[in-house]
C-alpha cells in the first residue's frame, strides 16, 4: 500500500530543493521550513513503508520494483533499470537518515538564523543532500546508487565550501573553506573513480547492475571469481574515499570548514554513512572472497586506531569530533569486514562447521549496521552540541572555552550524554554496538586469522582513546576555569536548537535498547543456497545482553573507558595531572606527529606535487609542443604559402600572360614527352 | 610546292615575336599589335593546314577569326582611347593606368 510509493522518499526532498531554489527567497527563513517539511514527510513515508514492509508477507525477501531505463545492445544486452529496492537495511537507513536530517534542519533555523540571503542556498543544498542519501538507500541497482552517490559528493563540495565567499571570520577562513571543499571533492573523487571501475567490471560480468540479479548465488557462481574479487576491491576503494577510511581519511577533518550543521549532516545522516551502507549492501558480493573481507577489516581497524590518535591532542572542538567520526566509521567497517571474513570462510566449508561460521559471521553485519545507527544519533547530537557551543562563544578553539557548563545547561548535559554514548559507557547506546563490534573482531581473530586479533587489540586501544579524547573535549569545554571566550558567551542557544538536542540525547542514550526489540533481526544476514537475505533473522533480544555481560572482555572495555574518562577528568577538570608531563610540553616527537596528522596532509601534497604536477607537466608538454605544434605548424605553412603565392598576384596583365604562356608551354612539352614515351600519337 | 614546314616555322616565329612583345612592351598599343601578330600566326597555321589537307574549313575559320579579331581590336582601341583621354597615357606600368584596377 505504501511500499509502492517508495520512490517518493527521495523525490520529496528533491521537490523541496527545487521549491527552495525557485521560490524560497520569498518565504520566511528563506525556504528553511520547506526543507524541514520535506525531510519530515520523507521520514513519515519511510516510517509507513518500513512498518508495512516489516509486518508484511514478503519480509524478509526484498521488494523490488523497477522500470527499464536503457539498454546497451551487445551479444547479451546490458539492461539498466531504475527502481527501488526495499529490505531491512533500506528501512533502517532511510528511517535514521530522514529522521536525523529533520532534526538537523530544525536546528539549522536557529544555527543559520543570522546568515541572511545565503540561507536560501544552504537549505536548497541540504535538501539536495538528503535526496542524495535517500535516493542512494532506496536505489535498486548500482548505477542508480552511483548517481545519488555523486549527488552527495557534489552537495558536500558545495556545503563544505559554503563559507568560501565572505566567511564571518575573514578571508583566510574563506580560503580555507574553499580549499577544504576542493580537498573533499578531489579525495572522494579518487575513490569514486575506483568505484566506477568496479561497477564497470560488474556490468561486464553480470550484464546488469540490478541488486536482485547481482545478489543471486546462481549468477555469482556463473561469473569469473577473479574479476569479481577485483571489482570488489575497486568498489571498496570507493568506500575508502567516501567513508574517509585510511589512507583517504584526511579530507574529513578539513571538511569542518563548513557550517557545523553540515558537518552533522555529513557525519551522522548522510555522506560518510553511504560508504558503510555500500559495504553492507554489497555484502553478498563482498563475502565471495575472504581476502577482500580481510582487507576491509584491516582498513577499518587501522582507520579506527589512527583517527583516534589524532583526536588526542587536537584543540579544535569540531576536529576532535571529526576524528572520532573517522574512528567510529573504522569500527563499522571493521565489524563488516570481520563478520564477512567469517561468512566467507564458512561458505568455503562444508557441513555444520561452515554453517556455524556463517552464523557467527553474520553478526558482523548486525554489529556494523547497529553501530552505524547508534553512531548516527550520538554523532548528530555531538555535532549539534558543538554547534550550539560555537554559536554561543564564537570560537572553535577549546582552550578559549572552559567553564561553559554553568552558562549552557542543556547543551552541556546533552553533550555529556553523547560523549558517554560514544565512549562506550555501560547502558548508553554506543556501549552495546561497540561491544558487538569488538566481539565480532575477536571472533574473527579466533576462528579466522590472527590479523583480526591485531585489529581487536587496536580497537580496544581505540575504545580507551575514544573515552579519553571525548571527555578531554567535554571537560575542556564545560568544566574548569572560565576561558577567554566564555566571558562573551550569549548563554543557552534558542529553542529551535535545544529541542533537537534533547530529542537526540534521548535517542543517543536509548537507541541501543532497540536491539531488544528485534533490530538485529531487521539487518541480519542469512545465507541460503539460493539467496542472500538481509533481515528476517532470529532476534537475539536479551541474549545479546546476557552475552555481553558474561564476557570478560566487556569488562575490559568498560574499565578502559572508565580509565580514559578518569584520566581526562584528572587532566582537564581537576588539573591534578599535567598533560604536559606526557608530551614534554608539546615537544615530544609523538605530539608533533599527531598535530601534523601523521604527515598525511604533507603526504597528499607530496603526491599531488610529484605525481600530479609531473603528469601535468608531461601533459602540458604534449599539449603545447606536440598538439599545438602540429596545429601551429600547419597553419604557419598555410599562411606562409599563401603569403608567398600572393606575390604572384601582381596586377600586371603581362605577368599573368607570362604565367599562362609558361603553363601552356609546360603542358605542351609534357604532352610531347608523354606522346614520345607512349609511342607516337 | 612550298613545304608545310615553312609555313609552320613562319607561324611559330610570328607567334614568338608576338608573345615576346605582349609580355615585355609597356605601351598598350604595341601590346595590342603583338596580340594581333599572335592571332595572325595562328591564322597562317590554319590556312596552311587547310591547304595542306585540302579542307576548306581552315580558310573558313580564318575568315571568322579575322572578323572577330577586328571587332576585338576595335573594342580594345576604343578602351585605350578613352583611357588616354582620361589619364593622358597608354603606358601599362603607369600609375595613372594602374588605378583603373579595382
Amino acid at each position: 500500500m505504501f511500499i509502492e510509493y517508495t520512490w517518493l522518499v527521495p523525490l520529496v526532498p528533491m521537490i523541496c530543493f527545487l521549491l527552495i531554489g525557485l521560490i524560497g527567497r520569498k518565504t520566511p527563513e528563506k525556504g528553511g521550513y520547506f526543507a524541514i517539511a520535506g525531510a519530515l514527510i520523507s521520514f513519515v513515508i519511510a516510517a509507513l513503508i518500513s512498518y508495512e514492509y516489516l509486518t508484511g508477507d514478503t519480509y524478509p525477501n526484498p521488494v523490488v520494483e523497477s522500470i527499464q531505463w536503457f539498454v546497451i545492445p551487445g551479444s547479451t544486452d546490458f539492461v539498466i533499470n531504475l527502481g527501488y529496492y526495499v529490505d531491512g537495511l533500506t528501512c533502517l537507513m532511510m528511517l535514521f537518515a530522514s529522521f536525523i536530517s529533520t532534526l538537523i534542519f530544525i536546528y539549522s533555523i536557529g544555527y543559520m538564523g543570522d546568515q541572511g540571503e545565503r540561507k536560501n542556498r544552504y537549505y536548497a543544498e541540504v535538501s539536495l543532500f538528503l535526496t542524495g542519501m535517500l535516493g542512494l538507500v532506496v536505489s535498486s541497482n548500482f548505477l542508480e546508487m552511483f548517481i545519488f552517490w555523486e549527488v552527495m559528493g557534489l552537495c558536500s563540495y558545495l556545503l563544505i565550501g559554503f563559507w568560501s565567499f565572505r566567511h564571518p571570520e575573514g578571508d583566510a577562513a574563506s580560503a580555507n573553506a574553499a580549499s577544504a571543499a576542493k580537498k573533499a571533492f578531489l579525495v572522494t573523487r579518487l575513490g569514486d573513480v575506483c568505484l566506477m571501475a568496479g561497477l564497470f567490471i560488474l556490468l561486464g560480468e553480470f550484464h546488469s547492475l540490478d541488486y536482485s540479479t547481482l545478489f543471486d548465488p546462481a549468477n555469482i557462481a556463473a561469473v569469473d571469481s577473479d574479476m569479481l574479487t577485483l571489482a570488489m576491491f575497486l568498489i571498496f576503494g570507493g568506500v575508502i574515499g567516501k567513508s574517509a577510511q585510511f589512507p583517504l581519511h584526511d579530507w574529513l577533518p578539513d571538511a569542518m570548514a563548513g557550517p557545523t550543521t553540515v558537518s552533522s549532516l555529513i557525519h551522522a545522516a548522510t555522506m560518510v554513512k553511504a560508504g558503510v551502507y555500500l559495504v553492507a549492501r554489497g555484502y553478498p558480493l563482498f563475502i565471495q572472497n575472504a581476502e577482500v573481507m580481510l582487507f576491509v577489516g584491516v582498513i577499518g581497524g587501522v582507520t579506527a586506531f589512527i583517527a583516534a590518535t589524532m583526536a588526542l591532542n587536537n584543540m579544535n572542538i569540531k576536529k576532535v569530533l571529526a576524528y572520532s567520526t573517522i574512528s567510529q566509521l573504522g569500527y563499522m567497517i571493521l565489524a563488516l569486514g570481520a563478520g564477512g571474513y567469517l561468512v566467507a570462510l564458512g561458505m568455503g566449508m562444508e557441513g555444520a562447521e561452515g554453517a556455524a561460521l556463517i552464523t557467527a559471521g553474520s553478526a558482523g553485519m548486525v554489529a556494523g549496521c547497529f553501530h552505524m545507527m547508534n553512531h548516527a544519533f550520538f554523532k548528530a547530537l555531538l555535532f549539534m552540541c558543538s554547534g550550539s557551543v560555537i554559536h554561543a562563544v564564537g570560537t572553535e578553539d577549546m582552550r578559549e572555552m572552559g567553564g561553559l557548563g554553568k552558562h549552557m545547561k542543556i547543551t552541556s548535559l546533552t553533550m555529556l550524554i553523547g560523549s558517554l554514548s560514544i565512549a562506550g559507557f555501560p547502558f548508553f547506546s554506543g556501549f552495546w554496538s561497540k561491544d558487538l563490534v569488538l566481539e565480532i573482531a575477536m571472533e574473527a581473530g579466533h576462528d579466522g586469522t590472527v590479523w583480526f586479533t591485531v585489529m581487536w587489540i587496536l580497537a580496544i586501544i581505540t575504545a580507551f582513546m575514544t573515552a579519553f579524547y571525548m571527555f578531554r573535549m567535554w571537560f575542556m569545554t564545560f568544566m574548569g576555569e572560565e576561558g577567554h571566550a566564555t566571558q562573551h558567551c550569549h548563554g543557552e542557544s534558542p529553542k529551535t536548537m535545544t529541542f533537537p538536542l534533547i530529542v537526540l540525547a534521548v535517542l543517543a542514550f536509548g537507541s541501543g535498547f532497540l536491539i531488544l526489540f528485534g533490530l538485529d533481526a531487521m539487518v541480519s544476514f542469512t545465507v541460503t543456497p539460493d539467496a542472500f537475505i538481509v533481515g528476517g533473522g532470529e532476534a537475539g533480544g536479551f541474549h545479546h545482553f546476557e552475552h555481553i555481560f558474561t564476557s570478560p572482555y566487556t569488562y575490559l572495555t568498560i574499565v578502559l573507558a572508565l580509565v580514559g574518562i578518569g584520566i581526562a577528568y584528572l587532566m582537564y577538570a581537576k588539573k591534578t595531572m599535567n598533560p604536559g608531563a606526557f608530551n614534554k610540553d608539546g615537544e615530544s616527537w609523538l605530539y608533533k606527529a599527531l598535530t601534523k596528522r601523521w604527515w598525511f596532509p604533507d603526504l597528499y601534497n607530496q603526491i599531488s606535487w610529484k605525481l600530479g604536477y609531473g603528469v601535468a607537466r608531461g601533459v602540458n608538454f604534449i599539449d603545447r609542443q606536440i598538439v599545438d605544434g602540429t596545429v601551429n605548424g600547419l597553419s604557419g605553412a598555410v599562411v606562409g604559402g599563401g603569403d608567398a603565392l600572393s606575390k604572384v598576384q601582381s596586377g600586371h596583365v603581362q605577368d599573368y600572360s607570362s604565367i599562362v604562356l609558361l603553363g601552356i608551354s609546360v603542358i605542351s612539352v609534357l604532352f610531347i614527352v608523354i606522346a614520345k614515351v607512349m609511342g607516337g600519337i | 610546292m612550298i613545304p608545310i614546314e615553312y609555313y609552320l616555322v613562319l607561324g611559330a616565329i610570328l607567334f614568338a615575336i608576338g608573345a615576346y612583345g605582349a609580355m615585355t612592351k609597356s605601351n598598350a598599343i604595341v601590346v595590342l599589335m603583338c596580340i594581333e601578330l599572335m592571332l595572325n600566326a595562328a591564322n597562317i597555321n590554319f590556312v596552311a593546314f587547310g591547304a595542306f589537307t585540302t579542307d576548306i574549313m581552315g580558310q573558313v575559320f580564318v575568315i571568322m577569326s579575322i572578323s572577330v579579331a577586328a571587332a576585338e581590336v576595335a573594342v580594345g582601341i576604343a578602351i585605350l582611347l578613352n583611357a588616354y583621354k582620361m589619364r593622358k597615357t597608354t603606358e601599362l606600368d603607369d600609375e595613372q593606368l594602374r588605378t583603373l584596377r579595382w
